[in-house]
């Protein structure tokens, strides 16, 4: 152990460095000799920063002198006891397995914080957001749709006007819960589009005419505009927008650059073009529709109706091909089948409405007939899946 | 001009010893030298965010202090290594402070809009003095050559150069910005003190507007590039179906926008850098900084990236590699011995301050 330091002294007094040698005397004493110094003492009279990688030590003298020393640990056998939270950090950095301890720590607060604390966030700041903001939102968002390419519906007035009606039945039984905001429904030619439905922020559900065009039986339409109620529902518009900007939102605020916040507002239609929900939300949106079609007496049935329709326009998307937990979408086959338990429950709970087990309108396949424009509701007997659209982009319902 | 000879505020600086009144003093340059490494910093950086993690943040007082102890240490001039000198006790007080001040202004959000207003008012108010208070704060705890740095206080005119400037800076629609700047820039240099002198400013505020005249005018230039090349290649893809856009088109015009400001910012970050430094003095010493812009933002498009793909863990080598930038363009260009300096009077500030203004980021970076 060495017991000679070589080190430059400062008096604190002057900028002068003296080059000087720091000696230990006994067990409890050091001499300071060099270029015109010549001090002694008690250790315990000194004090000396903690070990800090490759860092030089400064050892602190009571009249404010200070001797810098190059980093060697054989220093800190004078020192014993002396700062041993910061001795022991010390160590920590520089053992191999505690710096991989440390990063196994560090992920796994990232990975914790992306998966439960910031949707937790996301969704404390989205109760924040009054609705009239939110509505506000939703009508620029409406905006710029228009601009990317939404047109006005080519629908006939009366059919539009039926539609919008059996909306409105619907979100009239869905208000009561939570928010209780008044919906409305707005239709759009999209032929760039394709068949998609969305639901905007603060209320407003948007359905493609090639949607409506698409589907063949009214109650389609209602378990389609019912899972988007759903989404409503349960604010996922604002809260998903929130999730997915949430880091630039914060990084704004914290710039205190506000403008570079409304770049949400931009986000949010490439977003709902781009079908970014997560599992999750359709998970709730889906069942949120089913049991709102059972209140309004309908059978979920109709949804997987839907789906089907809805998947046939998406060749390529095939039961299997892809890990459910990989999917932003639930697999759209786990889906229909959720919906069908949906449908035998239901069916189970009104023998009255579905004598057997089967309720109006559902039935084999095979034995649909074609009914294109079913305004008389629960008689309308079958789907229409003969429909082509060219159209093959992927859909947000 | 005006702001080239202020004189101290306070008692007048006790003289150097006996300087030769030179005319043309010759000068012998002393760079900056940084020599930490990204390999040795991940691991404090590593170990402080994870034990700042375990303990709900309250090692963070201590992580700050062995950050700044490293890249103190690390950073020599003339051979002699800069030490931090603040203590973990203080800092974790300010930070607890600032976290209750931060809660306090979050909480009043959840009562009423006015209480927040009010709170935030209340930080406005507050800025000036956090300004003060924090470079203070690091001044008195940063240490060469075994003396510390010096701020001097003087909140009145810290009150008129960072919050009353506003005022005219608002109502000439942001065309005195660069004066406001200079001024703040003047303020935050001249108050400094180190080894017994003042540091003065010798940069008139003329000398802050063609750097950003130069960026405004460049990013409208930008702006009307990227807009012109959006629209003929939106015409080009997309054709007169009125379709919609692809959404990747939108990102796509996004990225080059935001892209320029960036580079620009990094451009006038060195130019601004260049002014500060090569017109602040130290008694007769004088800086020279030798930022590049292009060199700034080749390092600030690498880290980002590194950061972005490395999920963080690069962000160790980003800071090393800024701060070795940083450390070799400046030198010291020194008038005489550069260990010809003597002590202050000490004068004690709380940290409180100086943690406030890292929570409430207010960058006053010299």
């Amino acid at each position: 152990m060495s017991d000679r330091f070589a080190g430059t002294f400062f008096d604190g007094i002057s900028g002068h460095a003296h080059a000087v040698e720091l000696r230990r005397v006994g067990l409890s004493h050091y001499a300071l000799e060099g270029e015109g110094i010549q001090r002694g003492g008690k250790l315990v009279d000194l004090s000396i920063t903690p070990r800090l990688a490759r860092v030089a030590r400064t050892i602190e003298f009571a009249d404010g002198a200070r001797l810098l020393l190059a980093d060697d640990p054989a220093i800190d056998a004078w020192f014993a006891q002396r700062g041993r939270l910061e001795a022991t950090v010390d160590r920590l950095e520089r053992h191999a397995h505690a710096i991989a301890a440390a990063a196994i720590v560090c992920v796994a607060t990232l990975v914790a914080g992306a998966q439960w604390g910031l949707p937790w966030l996301a969704d404390r700041i989205a109760e924040q957001i009054p609705p009239a903001a939110e509505r506000s939102l939703g009508d620029q968002v409406l905006g710029s749709l228009d601009r990317l390419g939404l047109g006005a519906s080519t629908l006939d007035a009366d059919r539009r006007n039926v539609l919008a009606a059996r909306f409105a039945k619907l979100a009239k039984l869905a208000q009561g819960a939570p928010g209780g905001a008044d919906y409305r429904v707005e239709f759009r030619n999209a032929p760039g589009i394709g068949a998609n439905a969305f639901a905007l922020p603060g209320g407003t559900v948007v359905v493609t005419d090639q949607l409506v065009n698409l589907l063949g039986d009214d109650r389609e339409f209602d378990a389609v505009v019912a899972h988007e109620i759903g989404h409503q529902q349960h604010r996922h518009a604002i809260r998903q927008t929130l999730r997915t900007s949430f880091v630039a939102i914060v990084a704004a605020f914290f710039a205190g650059d506000v403008s570079s916040a409304s770049a949400v507002v931009v986000a949010i239609p490439t977003f709902l073009l781009d079908n970014h929900y997560s599992r999750a939300f359709e998970e709730e949106a889906d069942s949120y529709a089913f049991d709102l079609l059972a209140r309004h007496d309908e059978s979920p049935h109709w949804f997987a109706e839907a789906m089907r329709l809805l998947e046939s326009q998406h060749p390529d998307r095939r039961r299997g091909r892809e890990p459910a937990y990989l999917s932003s979408h639930p697999a759209t086959f786990d889906r229909i089948d959720e919906a069908e338990a949906a449908a035998r429950a239901f069916a189970a709970a009104h023998p009255d409405l579905c004598p057997a087990g089967v309720c109006p309108g559902e039935g084999d396949s095979d034995e649909e007939t074609e009914c294109e424009d079913c305004d008389d509701d629960d008689a309308s007997p079958g789907s229409n899946d003969s429909q082509s659209l060219s159209c093959d982009k992927s859909t947000d319902i | 001009m005006e702001e080239a000879i202020t004189v101290a505020p306070e008692a007048p600086p006790p003289l150097p010893p006996a300087l030769p009144p030179t005319i043309g003093p010759t000068r012998t340059e002393y760079p900056f030298e940084f020599g930490g490494n990204a390999r040795e910093y991940f691991r404090i950086w590593v170990v402080n965010l994870a034990l700042s993690i375990v303990t709900l943040g309250i090692y963070s007082a201590w992580a700050k202090v062995r950050t700044e102890r490293y890249f103190y240490g690390n950073t020599t001039l003339a051979g002699v290594p800069f030490e931090y000198l603040a203590k973990p006790w203080p800092i974790l007080k300010g930070r607890i402070i600032a976290v209750i001040l931060f809660g306090s202004y979050v909480l009043a959000g959840q009562f009423s809009i006015k209480l927040q207003l009010a709170a935030a008012g209340a930080i406005a108010l507050l800025t000036p003095w956090l300004i003060v208070r924090g470079a203070a704060f690091r001044a008195r705890y940063s240490s060469w050559r075994g003396l510390t740095f010096r701020f001097v206080p003087d909140y009145a005119e810290a009150y008129v150069r960072y919050l009353l400037l506003g005022i005219p800076m608002v109502l000439s629609l942001g065309l005195m910005y660069p004066f406001v700047k200079a001024k703040q820039k003047a303020f935050f240099v001249e108050h400094h003190r180190y080894g017994g002198r003042w540091f003065t400013f010798r940069a008139t505020p003329g000398q802050f507007y063609p750097p950003y005249l130069i960026a405004g005018a460049v990013i409208v230039a930008w702006m009307f590039v990227v807009s012109i090349l959006a629209g003929v290649i939106a015409a080009m893809f997309i054709g007169p179906t009125h379709a919609a856009p692809p959404a990747w088109f939108i990102y796509a015009f996004v990225v080059p926008v935001y892209g320029g400001y960036f580079a620009i910012w990094a451009f006038l970050a060195a130019a601004l850098a260049n002014i500060v430094y090569n017109n602040a003095d130290l008694g007769q010493h004088r800086f020279r900084s030798t930022l590049k812009g292009h060199r700034l933002l080749w390092i600030y498009v690498g880290n980002t990236l590194a950061i972005l793909v490395s999920v963080g863990f690069l962000i160790p080598w980003a800071k090393v590699r800024l701060a070795r930038y940083r450390a070799e363009s400046l030198r010291v260009l020194a008038a005489g011995d550069l260990a010809d300096f003597r002590t202050e009077s000490k004068d004690d500030v709380g940290a409180a301050a100086a943690e406030m203004d890292g929570l409430f980021d207010i960058d006053i970076g010299l």
